[in-house]
C-alpha cells in the first residue's frame, strides 16, 4: 500500500497480530485432530493432553477397522459425492445454457422458481424427502441420495452466469448456421469453453456431498450402505469411546477435503462468492 | 413332541448349509458386542458354516435404527439386541416374532432364566418377543480406602440418611464427592421401588404416577446430595466420569453388577482392589441394565436365529463365556451356579461378590414393560436436571412431567 | 449437408420432416434443457413438501403401514405450539441464531477489512485458512470439538484457566474446569463451534464486498484527511449493506435449521445436556425417528417454515430497504 497515513503502520501491525491469532485459533482444531489421530484415549484426556504428534495412529487405524466396515463406508462417500458430481455437471451446466442462451415463453419465471428453491431450508424436508423415499421402496439405496441431486439451483445458476459472461451468442448463432443441432451447440462449442466454471461447480458440488450427513442418516439404514460421516457418528457414545480412533476417521475423512482445498481454493472461493458478489 | 418342528427346521438348515455358507447378521450395540464375538466362537464349533456377521452401532443409534427399520420393515438384522430400556416398547409393537409359538416355543425355557427378566420381554398380549441374554443386578460400590481414610463404616451407609451422612464425612475428611452424580441416587430409588409387574412410571392400569410418593422421595435425596455439594456433577459415560473413577475422587457409586466388568478391564484398571460392593440400602433390590435377543418377523433366516439365540441364551458356556468376557451377568439361572461364581474377585479386594449379585438378582421384582417408558424416562431425566441444575420444585417438576408424558399418550 | 442432396422419393414428406425436426428441437431444445431440474423438483421437492403438509393434519407412525393414517385435524399443530419441549428447543434455536450468529458478523466485516488493508500477496492464502472450516463436514468439527470441550483437561478448558492467570481477563473468567456438556452450558459451546465454522465465510463475502469498492473512493478521502477508521466507518459499512442483508439472510436461514453440530455434541440426543442444547431441528429429527409420530415431525416442519419465512421477511424490512438503498 503506497498511502501512508498518521499511525498507519501502528495499525497494520495491530492488523498483523490480529490476523495471526485469528488464523491459529482456526486452525488449531484442525491440528488437534491430527495430534489426537495418533494418540489413545486415556493420552487425550490426560494432563496435559498432547501437542504433539504420538505414535498410535496403527493403532487407532486398527480399532477402526474392527469396529466399523471403514473403506466401505469411505467407498460410499466417494461413490456418492462422484455420481453426484458427474450428474450435476451435465444436468446443470445443460440448465445454465438453456436460461442463459435461449430466448423462450417463462424462461423468466422458471428462472426465478430455480432460483426460490435455494431459498427453502433444506432440513424441513428431511421428514418428507424420507417419506417420499420410503414410499418409492429407495429406503438403503444410493441413488436415493444422488438421484434428487442431480440438477440443483445453486449449480445452475452459477453455469448460467458463467455461460453469460464467456460465450458470445454469435458463436452459438455460427454454430447453428453450421447444421448443429441444439444439444450438439452444447456438447461441442460450449461444454469444452466452459470447463473453468465445471472444474468449480464439480469441486462444490464433490464437498458439499462428500459432508453429506443428516438424510444419509435417514435414508441408509445399514452399515454397509452408510456414509463416513454416519459410520464415525455411530463410534462416538459407546461405553467405551475410542476417540483416538474417531480422530483418526475425522482426519482421513478431512484430509480429502484439505488436499483438494490446498491445490484449488482460490477457484474454490471464487467461485461460492462469485453468486453473492454479481446478485 | 414339541422338538419335532425345530429338527425339521435344522434339517432344511443342514440341507441348505452343505449347498453353501449362510451368513446370519445380528444387529448389536457395544459392548454387547464383545460378549457376542467370544460368544460366536463356541457357536461356530457347532455350526461351522455359518458366519454371524455384527451390525454394530452406538446404543441409541442402534436402537433408533431399529425402531424405524421396524416400522419400514427395511434393513432389519436377522437377529436384534434389544436393551431392557427398550423391550417394552418391541414388545407392544408387532416387528419381532412369538417366541412362545411353535417352531420357537421358548415357554420350555422360561423357567430356566432369572424371573424378572421373562415379565420384561412378555407384551400386555402374552406375545413373548426375546430371550434375556444378560441382567444387571442393581448394587452399590464403595471406595474401601477412602471410606477407612473418612472413618466411614459401610454399614452405616444402609440407610438412605445414613448414606448422605457419610457422605458429608467424606467431603469433610478426603475432599472426595460422595457420588458422581446425584441423579443416580434418585434413579436407583424410582427403580428399586415400583411394585411388581408394574412399569417404573405406570401403574398396572397404565395410568401416569410419576407424581406419587415415590417418585418425590427419590428427587428429595437426590437434591438433598446435590444441595449439599456431595456429588461431582459429572455425568455417566464421559471422560470426567471414568476420570473420577480412575483418581478416587468419587467414593460409591451404584449401577448394575456389569459395571465392575467396566472398571476392570479399561475404564480404571489401576484401582484393583480398592473397590468392594454391597446391597442397596434400605433392602432394595433394583434391576439395572440387562440385555436380549429377539427376532425381527422379517427376517430372512429364523430357524438359525434362533438356533443362535438359542445357544447364546439358554446354554450355560455361552452365558459363562460372555460373563468372562466383559462381566455380563448371566440370565441363565445355571450359568449363574458355574462355580466361577464361587471366585473371590480380586478387583474387589477378594470379595464373592458375584454371590451377591445373584442374590440380589433373585429378589429383583419382575417389571412390566410400557410401550411409553422411553419418552416417560426421558421426560422424567429432564425433570430432575430441572430440579437439581435449575432449582425448580419437586413437586411442579413432577406434575409438569407427569402433564409431558400424557400428553404423549396419545 | 445429406438432406439437401436426398432426393425425395416418397412424395415430400422427407425434407420437411428434417426440417420440422429442425424447427422443432430449436423451438423447445431451452424447455427439454431446463427440464430435468423442474422434474426432479417436482417429484423430490414440491411433492414431499405439500405431502408433509397434509401428513402434519394426520396422525401416523410408519409401524402403522403405508397410507394408514387417520385425520386428526389440527391436533398436531395444537399439541406441538403447547409442547414445552418445542418450545424449549425453539428457544435454544433462537438462542443459538442470535449469539452465534451475531458475533459472525461483528468478527467477519473487520477481519475482511484488515484482511484487504494490510495484506496483498498473501490474501488468497490467509482468507483461504479461515475459510477452511467452512468446507469442513460439520459432524467431523463437531467430533473434534467433543475431544477439545473435555471438562478435565480439556484443550478448551486448558486454554481458560491459562488466560485465567492473566490480569484483567481473570475477573471475567470462571475459576473451575467449566462442564460444557451441561444442559446450561451446552448452548455456549455449540455458538462457539458454530461461529468457529461460518466466520470465514461471512469473511469471504465480505471481503468480495469490499474489494468491488472503488479504490477512488478511499484515496479521495485519505485526500480530505479521514483515517483509516474513518474510511471504514463512512465508506466501507455503508457500501457493504447490501452484502450485509445477504450474509445475515443466509445466517439466519442456516441457523434456524441447525443440526449436525447439536445432533453430534448432544450424542443424538442421549446427552445429560440435550434439553439445553436441542435444536428445532433436531427436535422435530427425533419426533420423527425416535418418537416416530411422523404427523406431528411434520407439523413441527411447517411451523418452522412459518417461522423462518417471517423471520426473512423481517429481515428483508429491516436490512433490505437499506441494502436497496445504498445500491
Amino acid at each position: 500500500m503506497a498511502r501512508v497515513s498518521p499511525g498507519g503502520w501502528l495499525l497494520r501491525l495491530g492488523g498483523y497480530a490480529l490476523l495471526v491469532l485469528g488464523g491459529v485459533l482456526t486452525i488449531a482444531p484442525f491440528y488437534f485432530m491430527f495430534v489426537f489421530a495418533t494418540h489413545q484415549r486415556s493420552e487425550i484426556f490426560g494432563f496435559p493432553p498432547p501437542i504433539w504428534f504420538g505414535e498410535h495412529f496403527l493403532t487407532n487405524y486398527q480399532i477402526l477397522i474392527e469396529k466399523i466396515p471403514f473403506w466401505r463406508a469411505y467407498w460410499n462417500n466417494f461413490y456418492l459425492a462422484l455420481m453426484t458430481t458427474i450428474t450435476s455437471l451435465f444436468f446443470c451446466s445443460l440448465a445454465g445454457f438453456g436460461f442463459a442462451m435461449y430466448q423462450f415463453r417463462w424462461r423468466e419465471q422458471l428462472f426465478a422458481v430455480v432460483m426460490a428453491t435455494l431459498l427453502i431450508p433444506a432440513i424441513l424436508n428431511l421428514i418428507p424427502f424420507y417419506l417420499l423415499i420410503y414410499q418409492i421402496g429407495w429406503i438403503n439405496t444410493p441413488k436415493a441420495l444422488w438421484v434428487p441431486a442431480m440438477a440443483g439451483a445453486l449449480g445452475i445458476f452459477l453455469m448460467r452466469q458463467y455461460i453469460i459472461s464467456a460465450i458470445p451468442k454469435e458463436l452459438v448463432d455460427a454454430a447453428r448456421i453450421d447444421g448443429c443441432s441444439e444439444f450438439q451447440i452444447y456438447w461441442r462449442i460450449v461444454l469444452p469453453l466452459i470447463r473453468p466454471a465445471l472444474g468449480t461447480l464439480g469441486l462444490i458440488t464433490f464437498i458439499g456431498s462428500w459432508n453429506r450427513f443428516a438424510d444419509v442418516n435417514v435414508i441408509m439404514r445399514t452399515q454397509e450402505t452408510k456414509t463416513l460421516p454416519v459410520v464415525l457418528r455411530t463410534l462416538q457414545g459407546a461405553t467405551d469411546v475410542e476417540w483416538g480412533a474417531i480422530m483418526a476417521g475425522t482426519a482421513l475423512l478431512v484430509a480429502p477435503l484439505l488436499l483438494v482445498f490446498a491445490l484449488a481454493a482460490r477457484q474454490l472461493m471464487e467461485g461460492l462468492t462469485s453468486g453473492a458478489v454479481k446478485s | 413332541m414339541k422338538q419335532i418342528p425345530s429338527l425339521l427346521a435344522l434339517l432344511v438348515l443342514f440341507g441348505l448349509g452343505l449347498a453353501q455358507k449362510t451368513t446370519l447378521t445380528v444387529g448389536v450395540f457395544p459392548n454387547l458386542d464383545d460378549a457376542l464375538k467370544a460368544q460366536i466362537q463356541l457357536f461356530n464349533k457347532k455350526y461351522p458354516d455359518v458366519e454371524v456377521k455384527l451390525v454394530i452401532q452406538q446404543y441409541a443409534d442402534h436402537h433408533n435404527a431399529l425402531t424405524t427399520a421396524l416400522a419400514t420393515g427395511q434393513g432389519l438384522p436377522d437377529v436384534a439386541a434389544i436393551e431392557i430400556g427398550f423391550v417394552g416398547r418391541f414388545a407392544e409393537g408387532q416387528g419381532f416374532e412369538d417366541l412362545n409359538k411353535a417352531p420357537y416355543n421358548a415357554g420350555q425355557y422360561k423357567r430356566f432364566f432369572t424371573p424378572y427378566t421373562i415379565a420384561q420381554a412378555t407384551a400386555s398380549d402374552g406375545r413373548f418377543i426375546a430371550m434375556p441374554v444378560d441382567i444387571g443386578p442393581g448394587t452399590f460400590f464403595y471406595r474401601v480406602d477412602i471410606l477407612q481414610k473418612a472413618g466411614v463404616d459401610p454399614k452405616n451407609m444402609m440407610t438412605w440418611p445414613g448414606y448422605i451422612a457419610a457422605g458429608r464425612k467424606i467431603k469433610a475428611t478426603t475432599g472426595a464427592f460422595l457420588i458422581a452424580d446425584a441423579s443416580d441416587v434418585a434413579w436407583i430409588n424410582i427403580f428399586a421401588t415400583t411394585p411388581a409387574n408394574t412399569s417404573p412410571y405406570f401403574d398396572a392400569q397404565g395410568k401416569v404416577i410419576v407424581d406419587s410418593p415415590r417418585f418425590v422421595r427419590a428427587f428429595e435425596l437426590a437434591k438433598n446430595i446435590r444441595a449439599a455439594g456431595l456429588d461431582a456433577r459429572v455425568g455417566a459415560w464421559t471422560n470426567e466420569w471414568y476420570d473420577a473413577f480412575k483418581k478416587g475422587t468419587v467414593a460409591t457409586q451404584f449401577s448394575g453388577a456389569w459395571l465392575q466388568g467396566h472398571l476392570q478391564n479399561w475404564m480404571a484398571p489401576e484401582t484393583k482392589g480398592l473397590w468392594r460392593v454391597q446391597q442397596l440400602p434400605e433392602g432394595m433390590y433394583a434391576s439395572w441394565g440387562g440385555s436380549f435377543y429377539a427376532i425381527p418377523t422379517t427376517s430372512k433366516n429364523k430357524a438359525l436365529a434362533w438356533e443362535l439365540i438359542k445357544f447364546v441364551t439358554t446354554t450355560k458356556e455361552a452365558q459363562v463365556a460372555a460373563f468372562r468376557a466383559i462381566g455380563a451377568f448371566p440370565s441363565l439361572l445355571s450359568a449363574q451356579e458355574d462355580p466361577s461364581f464361587n471366585e473371590p474377585i480380586e478387583f474387589l479386594g477378594g470379595q464373592q461378590a458375584r454371590l451377591l449379585w445373584r442374590d440380589a438378582a433373585r429378589r429383583v421384582k419382575p417389571l412390566k414393560a410400557n410401550k411409553y417408558d422411553r419418552i416417560a424416562n426421558e421426560i422424567l431425566t429432564q425433570a430432575l436436571s430441572q430440579v437439581l441444575d435449575e432449582g425448580k420444585d419437586i413437586q411442579a417438576a413432577l406434575t409438569e412431567a407427569k402433564r409431558l408424558i400424557e400428553r404423549r399418550m396419545r | 449437408m445429406r438432406k439437401s442432396v436426398r432426393i425425395p422419393t416418397s412424395g415430400h414428406a422427407g425434407p420437411s420432416l428434417a426440417m420440422r425436426w429442425s424447427s422443432f428441437q430449436r423451438r423447445y431444445a431451452p424447455y427439454i434443457f431446463v427440464s430435468p431440474f423442474f422434474i426432479l423438483f417436482l417429484i423430490f421437492g414440491l411433492y414431499p413438501t405439500l405431502f408433509s403438509l397434509y401428513m402434519s393434519f394426520q396422525a401416523w407412525t410408519p409401524s402403522d403401514g403405508w397410507g394408514r393414517w387417520k385425520y386428526v385435524g389440527l391436533e398436531n399443530y395444537t399439541f406441538t405450539l403447547t409442547d414445552p419441549m418445542f418450545w424449549r428447543s425453539m428457544w435454544n434455536t433462537v438462542w443459538l441464531g442470535v449469539f452465534s450468529g451475531i458475533p459472525q458478523h461483528l468478527i467477519a466485516i473487520p477481519l475482511a477489512f484488515v484482511i484487504h488493508m494490510v495484506l496483498s500477496r498473501f490474501k488468497t492464502f490467509v482468507t483461504a485458512v479461515y475459510f477452511l472450516p467452512y468446507i469442513t463436514s460439520s459432524v467431523a468439527i463437531a467430533l473434534i470439538f467433543n475431544t477439545l470441550f473435555a471438562t478435565n483437561n480439556g484443550v478448551i478448558n486448558l486454554v481458560i484457566a491459562h488466560l485465567n492467570t492473566w490480569p484483567l481477563l481473570g475477573a471475567l473468567l470462571p475459576d473451575q474446569n467449566i462442564n460444557w456438556f451441561t444442559s446450561a452450558n451446552i448452548k455456549y459451546a455449540l455458538a462457539l463451534v458454530v461461529i468457529w465454522q461460518f466466520t470465514g465465510w461471512n469473511t469471504l463475502l465480505y471481503l468480495s464486498a469490499i474489494q468491488a469498492i472503488p479504490k477512488d473512493l478511499y484515496e479521495a478521502a485519505a485526500v480530505d484527511g479521514a483515517t483509516r477508521v474513518q474510511q471504514f466507518r463512512y465508506i466501507t459499512l455503508p457500501l457493504l449493506r447490501p452484502m450485509m442483508f445477504f450474509a445475515v439472510s443466509l445466517t439466519i436461514i442456516g441457523n434456524m435449521q441447525l443440526f449436525e453440530q447439536p445432533f453430534v455434541l448432544l450424542n443424538g440426543g442421549a446427552s445429560a445436556a440435550t434439553p439445553g442444547g436441542q435444536t428445532a431441528t433436531m427436535y422435530m429429527y427425533r419426533t420423527a425417528f425416535e418418537w416416530l409420530e411422523m404427523g406431528t415431525a411434520a407439523s413441527i416442519a411447517w411451523i418452522l417454515f412459518v417461522f423462518i419465512g417471517i423471520l426473512t421477511y423481517l429481515n428483508n424490512l429491516i436490512f433490505g430497504r437499506a441494502a436497496r438503498g445504498g445500491d
